[in-house]
């Protein structure tokens, strides 16, 4: 139907014949758009068509692809476009191609699609978008291309207008990284559809924070892909233009505040949210970098405060942030103490942290024992055998809490709650939990606990029994309790004798458990018995907390589980944990065992009164175990659950007097009985589950725990006794024993396996739940030795001393002493043998010194106040003088009594205010050495300095590994506590005027004793003083007695009337070489005491302060004469220190 | 004279113990003294403040002067004379020096007159001498007793030139308190050699509750509360407190109690205050208190 000299079909024919020189796909393609496109163009258009898709396969050697994509792409697109627009099209795509084959590809690949979306006039900007990330490399390409390809899903979400301004921020984005630009467009395609409405206002933000930052883009994409999203639209535009406007200013965290904003938004109820956001605009407009540290800050506040109440704190933050952005930043941490005692008022919950001291020396006060008082967290982290991590427990000597309390509305229950719960723990200390003795009888029933058979024990005695059977072929009878091991000796036929000896157990409470087959029971049993005796004794002992307590228990009751959706036995352990709660009415229980609850309602009953031992507790439980083991776990009918009758006192009280619940004989049969079921002879017959299917009956169900009650929290009687007999014996308290043995792993293991109170965790996890085990019990046998008392001694190592050849030193450079030590065995004095380096400390921080002072700034008014009553002491009345402001009368009338009887009267009968009378020198000198980087609270353990080698490059060796270590820390050190106190000191001296040096020394070997000087007594108080206390760092050893001779010769140059020398020290005297053969320690003892002689004998007294707790014994030798204290804890020393200079010096 | 007398004034020397003071035992103390007392062997007490070395002084020197212990019936009263036994105390402070205990010219109409010290006047009436506190006096002071603690039991008085053998009743007793940092207030070990030395400690609960109760008039339950309150803040010594709760602090908080003060109050008063001026050991004593007393 065409003819071959039609134009149009010249130019068509024209085209086929050029197109059979590129490979065949294009032709093809040709051919295919060609036949559909014939019939709708017009023949004109048609030829511009077919040659435009020549040119473009001309164009370069790779365009045949692009025009071949034409080609393919022309028929749908044609359906979109007018021919007018459609030939535009062409084009455009003509000049893509010129730039690059692929761009053009690209483009006419998502054409089709792109153009359902795209309006026609359109096309050539599109084009140029996407063209401006091209920057004639690979990448650029790539990227542009991949715009192209996104184009079709892009638009789907973005109106033309954002699209642009999306390839703008690509643009730019892609100037600094094509990586980024095409995460950032992944990133976009995915996120955009999700926050439709405010997708312009984030691409600006983004296309800000690609201009100042453009590394955070890629952070910024993936945190509004994880958090706007979730957020609601109403909230996501002011947040996003919240973030645009710090980015303006200068937060570079833009994806920060979309993260912290959006997840705080989502926290705070939904009323409250455009308030929150309008807070952190009106922070935002004083100070912008302040802004997200409040959006994340909130939640945590909002755990303290109520949402109004925070309004307050954040207006007050607003004032405070018009002063300065660090003010601001810090106020909205919550870590200046205004933005702190701000909320404190506010807020009625209280933590932890600010109650500790008080609620430590509580418990002090209540056990006599030193209780720590720690976050519950913390005891969970740990990871010995803790898990919850929220409920308040102990362990024996140390009682965790939750953090925050914020139960009540005011301050004063909140703190109650601490107390009550408090209470409730140390109970546990003071009224002896743990100090279950397994063979100290009860007060209140029959002993059963020795006369039952332990199933470890009936285990071995069913083995050799067994055993016996096989090798004997007749009935053997195996009796039980502790004959066992004679009728295990007694079989002669048993081929491989069973040691069937009574099991060896590492607590007490761990003998006690293995009495039950169903330790898990035994232990929820004993749990509650225990608690309500501890509640027992606070009722009657401390009758001033009992308001609180019961508004506690009543709380605790109130979320109890319902009785009746439990089964039998559990629900009748329920019942026992309400009786101890005090419920007394509306009990209800099944009622087939309502004799059953009435029985253990009196057990609860009599242990509850204050005659009652842990051990009462030990033999209650037996009692209400054996009650309970008879009892089917089985569902009961709501109808099926009775009330049980409110108690008739006064009818209980009179028949159960003596009358036990339960008849003992039958108890030991049960337990007998129970522990051998008939017809089975399997030896693993004991564990756990298998037992359980022995009494399984129809319907019954396994026994589960009951839910904690709250202010009890978790009580591990085993592993507390544990860990609390280790603390003991080292205050004596448990040394019956004699010598105990090490713990070994093998045993905690076995402890573990059996313990009822470790189920919990090992069968919930069951991957994995091996390792959990294992890992726990390392820590726990790390948790054991820090407490063993054994490694806290002090144990020389066998080749400690060398005896130092060479004879005296001269000191040729400058700021270099020698001085003499004292040889108490040859009682002579070696001359020049210590050589003092002296040294200014180097400057530091002066923070360390202003932090201080703030952060004790209680502590420094009350010092100062101390200090300051000093100073009238300055102007007291000086008598007896030769001259002064007027006569003495009581030195006049002596004179003339004298003159009467004849006597040569005194003349000094003047007094005078003596202005000048306070005239005193201190020298304070620090123990630098490498002991005092210690933990404080780990100061017991063993110091490793007496492990320190011999051998000067050994030596030097180990002490950089101990300073290394030395970096890493985030504790407390006991350097550290020296330097706060004498900072706190320092800050007050300076308000009485005496003049005053600080020292600190350390060393190694007798040439190298180092003596910092950090002030030096006639130097007055500057800037660089600070500084240089910020320096103070442990260093090397203890060689005490050259340097309190360097000082001591320093003071002696001081004029003042009084001087003193103040040694502040964490342990004994100790150096290389500072010993003799045989009297390692005492030699360098004898040295510090001949020096302090020494100073003495120039007219200064001496003072030695230690934290050395087992510092009484070399002390008394070292300072018989001298003054010294020992403190008992290292963290009263900023306290104490002022105190003591005030009465020494005064 | 016409006038009554609303007060009773006499010589220290003629200060008898009269009516049995209240206490009690905690173990053999009171034959410790009687023997010492019979052996001449002056007795240093030393303990806590509060804890009873002042009434067991007193409490000893009505029981000699009734010799009503005597070991066998039949034995001689144990002064020897059957007479009663003065009991001179002298509370030392830090400006009590040696003329203050033996005595001083003082000036008169006629000229000088020597007046004894209440030392002297004990040696010459041969009764107890309690000086309390001994540490706190001056150093000069202790030279001057050194002479009577020994065999020569004579007392020098220098600015009269002359020397007084005590009369055979005489018997040194001082008391001091280590207190609980031997830091900076120490006896001399040669003046604390020539005592025989009893210790004082707080009484165990039971004994301290009975105490509290008769000396309070409070009822045993207070009684029983406050020695327990005793006991807890005993545990704060050397934690934040320098001295424990004394004796005499929770007497008082009980006489307090007998007069309708709230229980809690009373305590507050007289124990919290008292014993510490640190804010944060007071919360915590208070917290004490506030459980242990509804």
């Amino acid at each position: 139907m065409t003819s071959s000299d039609d134009p149009k079909q010249n130019a068509i024919e024209e085209t086929r014949k050029e197109l059979e020189q590129f490979p065949a796909p294009v032709l093809e393609r040709y051919e295919v758009a060609l036949e559909k496109l014939a019939g709708r163009l017009a023949d004109e258009t048609c030829q511009q068509w077919a040659l435009e898709g020549l040119e473009i396969a001309r164009k370069t050697v790779r365009s045949w692809e692009a025009a071949a994509e034409f080609f393919d792409a022309s028929v749908a697109v044609q359906r979109q476009l007018p021919s007018g627009q459609f030939l535009k099209w062409a084009k455009t795509g003509t000049s893509l191609c010129e730039d690059s084959p692929s761009l053009a590809v690209a483009y006419f690949k998502s054409s089709p699609k792109a153009m359902l979306r795209l309006r026609p006039r359109y096309i050539d900007d599109w084009a140029n978008v996407c063209r401006a990330l091209y920057r004639g490399t690979w990448k650029s390409s790539a990227l542009a291309c991949r715009l192209f390809e996104a184009t079709p899903d892009l638009l789907e979400t973005l109106s033309f207008e954002e699209y642009c301004h999306f390839g703008e921020f690509l643009e730019i984005l892609s100037r600094r990284s094509y990586d980024q630009a095409g995460d950032a467009l992944n990133a976009g395609i995915d996120l955009f559809p999700k926050i439709t409405g405010d997708v312009d206002r984030f691409i600006n933000l983004a296309q800000i924070v690609a201009e100042k930052s453009w590394r955070e883009t890629a952070v910024l994409f993936d945190s509004a892909t994880a958090s706007l999203v979730e957020l609601g639209s109403a909230h996501r535009a002011p947040l996003i233009s919240l973030a645009r406007r710090l980015v303006i200013t200068g937060v570079s965290d833009a994806a920060g505040v979309l993260k912290d904003g959006a997840n705080t938004v989502n926290k705070v109820p939904a009323d409250t949210r455009d308030r929150l956001l309008e807070m952190t605009d009106s922070i935002a407009a004083v100070s912008a970098p302040a802004a997200p540290e409040f959006l994340k800050i909130v939640p945590d506040v909002l755990e303290r405060v109520t949402f109004d109440q925070m309004g307050q704190w954040q207006s007050e933050g607003v004032r405070t942030a018009r002063e300065s952005d660090e003010a601001a930043i810090t106020y909205f941490k919550l870590e200046s103490p205004a933005s702190q005692e701000m909320l404190d008022s506010l807020s009625s919950s209280i933590e932890l942290s600010r109650v500790r001291d008080v609620i430590q020396m509580y418990c002090l006060a209540l056990t006599g024992h030193t209780i720590e008082v720690q976050a519950a967290q913390q005891l969970a982290e740990k990871n010995i055998g803790w898990f919850q991590g929220e409920l308040p427990t102990t362990e024996g000597t140390t009682i965790y809490m939750p953090s925050v309390i914020n139960r009540y509305t005011t301050k004063d229950e909140n703190f109650g709650f601490f107390k009550v719960i408090s209470t409730h723990q140390i109970g546990h200390i003071e009224f002896g939990s743990f100090a279950f003795d397994f063979n100290v009888p009860s007060v209140l029933f029959d002993d059963l606990r020795s006369r039952l058979p332990g199933a470890t024990e009936l285990k071995a005695a069913k083995a050799a029994e067994e055993a016996a059977k096989k090798a004997a072929e007749k009935p053997q009878v195996v009796i039980f309790g502790h004959e066992t091991p004679e009728s295990a000796v007694s079989t002669p036929a048993t081929p491989e004798p069973e040691p069937a000896a009574a099991p060896e157990f590492l607590t007490d409470m761990s003998r006690f458990f293995d009495l039950f087959q169903e330790r898990r029971l035994a232990l929820d049993v004993f749990t509650v018995i225990e608690s309500s005796r501890i509640d027992g004794y606070v009722a009657e002992l401390y009758p001033g907390v009992m308001t609180m307590y019961n508004m506690v228990r009543a709380a605790a009751l109130e979320s109890r589980p319902d009785v009746t959706d439990l089964p039998a036995q559990e629900a009748l352990v329920e019942f026992m944990i309400r009786v101890s709660l005090g419920q007394v009415d509306e009990m209800l229980v099944p009622s087939e065992h309502i004799e059953a609850a009435r029985k253990l309602r009196r057990l609860i009953r009599q242990i509850t009164s204050v005659e009652a031992l842990v051990e009462d507790a030990a033999e209650a439980t037996i009692r209400a175990y054996s009650i309970l083991i008879d009892i089917k776990n089985e569902e009961v009918d709501d109808d099926d659950f009775e009330q049980l009758e409110p108690e008739d006192e006064e009818d209980d009280s009179d028949s159960d007097e003596d009358e036990d619940v339960v008849d003992p004989e039958e108890v030991i049969q049960q337990f007998m009985g129970m522990s051998s079921p008939e017809g089975e002879g399997e030896a693993d017959q004991m564990e756990d589950g298998e037992g359980e299917q022995e009494f399984e009956g129809e319907g019954e169900e396994d026994y589960s725990s009951p839910q904690e009650v709250d202010y009890r929290g978790e009580f591990k009687p085993e592993l507390s006794q544990l860990l609390s007999q280790m603390q003991m014996m080292e205050s004596g308290e448990m040394t019956e024993g004699g010598e105990m043995e090490p713990i070994t792993q093998e045993q905690l293991e076995e402890m573990m396996k059996n313990a009822p109170e470790m189920e919990m965790e090992q069968t919930e996890g069951e991957e994995g739940g091996d390792q959990q085990v294992s890992e726990m019990i390392e820590n726990l046998m790390k948790e054991l030795q820090k407490r063993d008392p054994e490694n806290q001694q002090f144990e020389p190592g066998p080749s400690q001393h060398v005896d130092e050849d060479g004879g005296p030193l001269t000191a040729t450079e400058p700021d270099t002493f020698t001085y003499p030590e004292w040889d108490f065995r040859a009682n002579e004095y070696k001359p020049n043998w210590c050589m003092v380096h002296e040294k200014i400390m180097t400057d530091g921080e002066p923070n360390f010194f202003r932090e201080t002072l703030a952060e004790n700034a209680g502590l420094v008014a009350q010092i100062k106040r101390q200090f300051e009553l000093v100073i009238p002491e300055m102007y007291r009345k000086q008598k007896r003088l030769e001259d002064g402001e007027e006569y003495d009368l009581d030195s006049v009338l002596e004179a003339l009594i004298d003159l009467k009887i004849g006597v040569s009267p005194e003349e000094k009968l003047y007094w005078r205010r003596n202005k000048n009378e306070r005239s005193v020198a201190v020298a304070f000198l620090l123990d630098l050495s490498a002991s005092t980087a210690e933990a404080i609270d780990e100061a017991k353990k063993p110091s490793d300095d007496w492990g320190a080698p011999d051998d000067p490059v050994e030596y030097m060796v180990w002490l950089r590994s101990r300073r290394s270590e030395g970096l890493r820390r985030t504790y407390k050190r006991i350097v550290d506590v020296e330097k706060e106190g004498i900072t706190l000191l320092v800050n007050s001296l300076e308000t009485l005027g005496d003049m005053y040096g600080i020292y600190g020394f350390s060393g190694y070997g007798r040439e190298n004793v180092e003596f910092y000087t950090i002030k030096d007594i006639d130097e007055n108080f500057s800037d660089m003083v600070p500084r240089r206390i910020d320096r103070i760092a442990p260093l090397h050893a203890t060689r005490m007695g050259p340097a309190i001779r360097h000082t001591a010769a320093k003071l002696a140059e001081a004029e003042a009337r009084s001087k003193f020398l103040f040694l502040i020290s964490d342990g004994r005297p100790q150096d290389r070489g500072y010993s003799r053969e045989g009297v390692e320690k005492e030699y360098a003892v004898h040295d510090t005491r001949q020096s302090l002689i020494e100073a003495r004998n120039l007219g200064i007294t001496p003072f030695c302060l230690t934290v050395d707790k087992a510092g009484h014994d070399y002390m008394k030798t070292m300072m018989e004469d001298f003054s010294y204290e020992v403190l008992p804890d290292i963290s009263l020393l900023p306290k104490r220190l002022p105190q003591l200079y005030r009465n020494l010096t005064t | 004279m016409a006038t009554e007398q609303k007060y009773d004034e006499r010589n220290i020397e003629d200060y008898y113990v009269s009516e049995e003071p209240f206490y009690v035992p905690t173990s053999d103390e009171i034959e410790i003294f009687e023997s010492a007392y019979r052996q001449r062997v002056p007795i240093l007490l030393k303990g806590p403040t509060g804890t009873g070395k002042t009434r067991f002084v007193e409490h000893m020197a009505w029981r000699l002067s009734e010799g009503l212990t005597p070991r066998n019936p039949g034995d001689e009263a144990l002064n020897g004379s059957g007479e009663k036994l003065p009991l001179i105390t002298v509370a030392c402070h830090e400006d009590l020096t040696a003329s203050d205990l033996v005595g001083r010219y003082l000036l008169d109409a006629d000229g000088t007159r020597w007046i004894d010290g209440p030392l002297t006047r004990a040696v010459k009436a041969g009764g107890i001498c309690y000086l309390d506190e001994i540490v706190e006096a001056r150093k000069d002071t202790t030279v001057i007793i050194h002479p009577l603690t020994d065999h020569r039991r004579s007392l020098t008085i220098d600015k009269l030139g002359s020397t007084i053998d005590a009369a055979d009743g005489f018997l040194l007793v001082v008391s001091y308190n280590p207190g609980y940092q031997n830091a900076l207030k120490d006896l001399k070990h040669s003046t604390r050699q020539r005592f025989v030395a009893l210790e004082f400690d707080f009484p165990e609960e039971e004994r301290e509750a009975q105490i509290i109760a008769h000396e309070s008039g409070c009822d045993s339950d207070t009684a029983e509360r406050l020695a327990r309150l005793g006991l807890k803040i005993r545990n704060l010594r050397e934690h934040g407190l320098e001295e424990g709760a004394s004796t005499r602090m929770l007497i008082y908080a009980g006489r307090l109690i007998k007069e309708g003060v709230s229980q809690r109050r009373a305590c507050q008063v007289s124990v919290t205050w008292g014993i510490t001026d640190d804010p944060q050991v007071q919360r915590s004593i208070d917290e004490v208190v506030t459980s242990i007393f509804a």
